[in-house]
């Protein structure tokens, strides 16, 4: 959580003066905005695990406010593309693999391997770009070059899985945060940053205890809304840390929206999985965050995502996991 | 450090010498000189205009209330004239040198005619200053002010030429500049930050300020290190016959001024606190068990200034100012995280007045000014703080010199010591202390020596011409980092304790003229180019207190800014309307900004400037000016026309764009009119054109969260802002009547009390002004709920307010 309270001071502190504007607020109206055209970018949702075949998500980007309909949404993913994955020896051209084909009692799965909306993925043709004969899985200490061709654009990207730091030690801590409450908590972890200054981190947790309906509480990995950081102040310590819970965005499952969100409970078995990513990487989804974030704060100077995608937007991201798992006992 | 002072002791030898010279060549004339005071509370009068009635030649007294006029020998009347003052007229037979100090005795105290700006006659027209503007603070209290406080620099947004940062802010910008580009001096120390409750109200307590002067174009030689604008804030004195007291109490804070003699006639002290009870009065309307629960604020002002007069010719004066703002946040339950955000300036100037002679005068000023800033925030075992501030240590030696009727010259120099520190972290958890390096105090020296003349080349032409020479050199101790590629320390260098680092020096010339067109018009121009050699870094779009005062280094080059004006001033109806058109062209260069995506917690470990980019700006614009001075009726209307454009190869994709403040159109109007002795009203109008905001133009799903693309910075302008402010004071009886026990006869005296309660109105026709624009997104693709929104803030809408306010 001091992670979160070092990347989101500037949102906090900020968010104190929106505090204290709106105390003295009269009025917020909906208003129209007219807004220039541009040209649609496209935008890469990439990564490559160790042990695991890359897996590609292409989109492209919208008018702020073109409609909003689930047919639009669906028109903004990129079904058609040739995409390839250099890997310093053999240059692997991807499969596509598309919603429409995926039977429908496999949606499910699909959508919670993938993140998008399983009514995306029924109502449109979604597809993804993996290697499905397993001839290409992510190893640490390599580089790997992408090359898209989509939208009569080229784009190419280059990343580099580094060496996955295992965690020290896991627990769970309540957080006493709710009058009266005994149960609910966050995650602690011990790391010991290795000497050389430049480790970046990724954070996410899956629950794989079953909820009241019977089925894993998660159905994959979730990263908490400020899930990266990096050594610069930790370089060769061995620290403390905790995170919250993380819940996937437009989540309506039942402990996102009761007093369980955010909070690890009681009795609960977490795997956690600690990704190292270059640098490059990390600066993605630090100002991805960021981004995000400061949707609608207008203290904050607009910033854009740093991408190191080269002719369009997102990331192509090696990561280099661990895991380690927790049963929530205080 | 040594060179310096010798270099200003041989100015000050040098330079006399020469005058004196340029003195003896001329007829044989004598200079009549002394202090113009209040009669009734000895406060020394700035700007009061002094001549001889009969060729109608004269001055206007110095900030300290100080005349010097040469004249032919011989028979004839000493006049001064100052608004809200009986005419004073002496005849005087001229055979030497001669002291006058004049009394000057305010008019009745209601009924007088209310000014909302007073300058003597003239002025307008016969002085070579443009972009110069006057106000008396004490007469401000009749006009409109947001919640009943106040505020010298919301009045100043009303000049042409200075915008506001948008709904109730106090930050100024002077044509084009940036609010690090305004030198605010309160009694000749400086104040980094100017505001309160982030920007909503100003440090400075219009009960303790004499006099305020904004000089916006053509700066002269006797100021620098700023290069947009200079506030000059003079504190008052406090009353030297009597004691006095006054006072206010409103809705959200309080006042209290005291003053008197220490000892009659030759020394006096002022008072002045303020404190706002925002903490106080919404405690109990706040739900314990809210999230705000443990939250409070509250700011404070005080001010206090003391003088003596040693003997005729010497004059001491210490005064301070210190003001705190204190954010407490902190939830209702154990676990939650607390905040802590103080932060403040002090200043404290001493300053010595001496007479060397009737031609020379002489300040000298010792100052200190100290701002600094910190956020404290803990959870759990974790705790968080970083701090930024400045102080700054100064001495400064300005002469004024009269050696004949033509020539007015200024001379002096000024010194500096500043020390920055520029952006601390600390961060533990538990017992583990992060490895972030305390980084190192900076150190900087900065010095300035300077003439000017003001010099009737003809009875039409007068210019006024000067060059200020300045330096700044950061030295050690300090530690300079290494950095590779990606802005991370690879090793360090250090300086020792004195080693320069980093070293700039520039001859800053400045010129103005005034040419006469008959008796009440007069064309003006003005160049001048100054050197800055501080920058205000700001991670916000908005400035706050988190902003930080960063020095010139090898890598951030002093801002550099030249002005160009011309402008046309006219009298009208016997000085009773002054009317200006002014135009100017402006550049910026090494402006600063934060890079886009910079943040405060990456400011650890590195450079304090590795994470700034930097590029140019220029701004032109037009500006009118009717002012009517005196009658029951006055106040003033301005109108601006202006363009201010950025260029940053590292912002907006090396495209210009335009600055958070560029208003292409800016209207004020301010009136004031009191028909009796017991009713005063005031009324205020603003018109700016919508401020330009960078609003994201695309929107694409990333792991199914909404981001923002945003195309061009500042491509946006939000809707007109429009604002009418009224306000109306009630006087109470100023005279009782008594009767005679022995004749029954009533006679009628002004009692010693006085209060009156002024209701103010802002935003009178309940203007929705645009305070920002956010988009929301919300529900879920997935479902077809999926919504987005553009929507509209505003801050304040209509909002009355009560002021009482007394005086004894």
């Amino acid at each position: 959580m001091e992670l979160q309270l070092l990347s989101s001071m500037r949102h906090l502190n900020l968010s104190i003066l929106a505090a204290l504007a709106l105390t003295l607020v009269a009025c917020e109206k909906e208003i129209t905005v007219d807004l220039p055209e541009t040209e649609p970018r496209v935008v890469v949702e990439g990564v490559i695990e160790t042990g695991a075949p890359p897996v590609v998500i292409l989109t492209r980007t919208q008018a702020y406010f073109a409609p909003t309909s689930l047919a639009s949404i669906a028109a903004s993913f990129i079904s058609e593309a040739t995409v390839t994955v250099f890997d310093g020896s053999t240059t692997h051209v991807l499969d596509r693999v598309c919603s429409s084909a995926i039977p429908e009692e496999l949606l499910e799965e699909a959508a919670a391997a993938t993140g998008i909306d399983v009514n995306l993925l029924a109502n449109a043709n979604i597809c993804i770009w993996t290697k499905l004969d397993m001839s290409l899985l992510g190893e640490a200490g390599r580089s790997y070059r992408l090359e898209v061709q989509a939208d009569n654009k080229n784009l190419r990207a280059t990343t580099t899985i580094p060496n996955a730091v295992p965690l020290d030690s896991l627990w769970f801590r309540l957080a006493q945060q709710q009058p009266g409450d005994d149960s609910l908590g966050f995650i602690w972890a011990r790391l010991s940053d290795p000497d050389t200054i430049g480790n970046h981190y990724r954070w996410l947790a899956q629950r794989t205890n079953a909820g009241p309906d019977g089925v894993a509480k998660d159905a994959n990995f979730v990263a908490p809304f400020f899930s990266v950081f990096e050594d610069r102040y930790t370089n060769g310590l061995t620290f403390d840390f905790n995170f919250n819970r993380g819940a996937r965005p437009f989540s309506n499952a039942e402990d996102d929206e009761n007093e369980e969100r955010g909070y690890f409970k009681r009795g609960d078995t977490v795997i956690v999985k600690l990704v190292s990513l270059d640098r490059a990487s990390f600066k993605f989804y630090e100002s991805f965050q960021s981004n995000v974030a400061s949707a609608g704060d207008v203290f904050s100077n607009p910033a854009n995502v740093i991408s190191n995608v080269e002719g369009g937007l997102g990331v192509w991201s090696g990561w280099g996991s661990s895991l380690r798992t927790v049963i929530c006992q205080p | 450090m040594r060179t310096l002072l010798s270099a200003i002791v041989g100015l000050f030898f040098v330079l006399p010498c020469i005058t004196s010279e340029l003195h003896a060549q001329g007829s044989q004339r004598y200079s009549i000189s002394g202090y113009v005071k209040d009669a009734s509370s000895g406060e020394a009068l700035i700007g009061a205009s002094v001549f001889i009635k009969e060729t109608m030649r004269g001055t206007a007294t110095n900030v300290y209330g100080y005349y010097v006029i040469n004249v032919e020998p011989g028979a004839q009347t000493l006049a001064m004239s100052f608004i809200g003052y009986e005419d004073f007229l002496m005849p005087i037979d001229v055979t030497k040198d001669l002291k006058v100090n004049i009394n000057a005795v305010p008019k009745a105290i209601q009924g007088k005619v209310v000014e909302v700006v007073g300058t003597r006659t003239g002025e307008n027209t016969e002085d070579t200053r443009m972009g110069t503007t006057e106000l008396d603070a004490q007469k401000l209290s009749t006009l409109p002010a947001l919640l009943g406080e106040v505020d010298i620099l919301k009045t100043i947004q009303f000049l042409p030429g200075v915008a506001s940062n948008g709904e109730g802010n106090s930050g100024f910008y002077v044509r084009g500049g940036g609010p690090d580009q305004n030198l605010i001096l309160l009694d000749d120390a400086t104040v980094y930050n100017a505001s309160h409750l982030f920007g909503f109200f100003s440090v400075f307590n219009a009960d303790a300020v004499k006099n305020i002067e904004l000089i916006k174009g053509g700066m002269p030689a006797n100021y620098g290190g700023r290069i947009s604008s200079v506030l000059d804030i003079n504190m008052r004195d406090g009353n030297n016959k009597s004691f006095h007291g006054q006072g206010g109490i409103g809705l959200i804070s309080s006042r209290l001024t005291l003053e008197g003699p220490i000892v009659k006639d030759r020394s006096s002290f002022i008072v002045s606190g303020r404190r706002t009870y925002i903490d106080v009065v919404t405690k109990p309307f706040i739900n314990p068990e809210s999230a705000f629960s443990g939250s409070g604020y509250y700011f404070y002002d005080l001010n206090a200034k003391a003088n003596y007069q040693l003997s005729d010719k010497d004059r001491v004066f210490v005064s301070g100012y210190f003001g705190r703002d204190v954010f407490d946040f902190s939830g209702s339950n154990e676990g939650d995280p607390r905040f802590r955000i103080p932060w403040g300036n002090a200043t404290v100037a001493a300053r010595w007045n001496h007479v060397f002679g009737p031609k020379l005068f002489m300040n000298t000023t010792a100052t200190f000014s100290d701002y600094s800033f910190a956020f404290q925030a803990d959870q759990d075992q974790f705790e968080f703080e970083l701090f930024s501030g400045i102080k700054d240590y100064g001495l400064k030696v300005d002469l004024s010199h009269y050696p004949n009727a033509r020539h007015r010259l200024k001379y002096g120099g000024q010194y500096i010591y500043h020390i920055y520190t520029t952006s601390t972290v600390r961060v533990s958890s538990g017992d583990t202390d992060f490895n972030i390096d305390t980084p190192p105090k900076l150190h900087a020296h900065e010095t300035a020596l300077y003439v000017m003349d003001d010099f009737d080349v003809t009875d039409e032409l007068r210019i006024n011409a000067g060059v200020r020479l300045s330096t700044f050199a950061h030295v050690g101790p300090f530690t300079l980092y290494d950095l590779d590629e990606n802005g991370r320390a690879t090793g360090t260098t250090d300086f020792t304790s004195g080693e320069p680092i980093s070293s700039y020096a520039a001859l800053e010339p400045r010129i103005s003229l005034r040419y006469r067109l008959g008796p009440n018009g007069s064309v003006k121009a003005s160049y001048n180019r100054g050197q800055q050699y501080v920058h205000l870094a700001s991670f916000g779009s908005t400035p706050l207190p988190t902003d930080v005062w960063i020095p010139s280094s090898s890598n951030v080059r002093p801002q550099i800014g030249t002005q160009y004006a011309a402008g046309y001033f006219r009298d009208l109806f016997d000085g009773v309307f002054e009317t200006s058109v002014e135009g100017y062209y402006k550049t910026f260069d090494n402006l600063i900004e934060y890079a886009e995506g910079a943040s405060p917690q990456n400011n650890g470990n590195t450079n304090y400037d590795a994470q700034l980019v930097f590029g140019e700006g220029y701004s032109y614009g037009a500006e009118f000016f009717v002012k009517k001075r005196t009658g029951k009726v006055n106040g003033w209307l301005g109108y601006t026309w202006s363009k201010t454009m950025r260029q940053f190869p590292d912002i907006n994709e090396g495209r210009e764009f335009p600055s958070r403040w560029d208003r292409r159109n800016d209207l004020s109007f301010v009136l004031a009119y009191e028909p009796n002795k017991r009713w005063s009203y005031g009324a205020t109008f603003i018109y700016a054109t919508g401020q330009a905001v960078t609003l994201p133009v695309n929107r694409y799903f990333f792991e199914g969260r909404v981001v923002s693309e945003y195309t061009e910075r500042n491509g946006y302008r939000m809707v007109p802002y429009h604002r009418l402010d009224l306000a109306a004071t009630l006087h109470n009886r100023t005279l009782r009547t008594v009767s005679d026990p022995i004749t029954g006869e009533e006679t009628e005296i002004t009692k010693r009390w006085h209060s009156s309660w002024t209701f103010a109105v802002y935003n009178a026709y309940n203007r929705a002004n645009p305070y920002f624009i956010y988009f929301d997104a919300s529900g879920n693709p997935g479902n077809n709920s999926f919504q987005v929104v553009a929507k509209q803030v505003s801050l304040f809408s209509i909002l009355p307010s009560v002021t009482w306010n007394f005086n004894f």
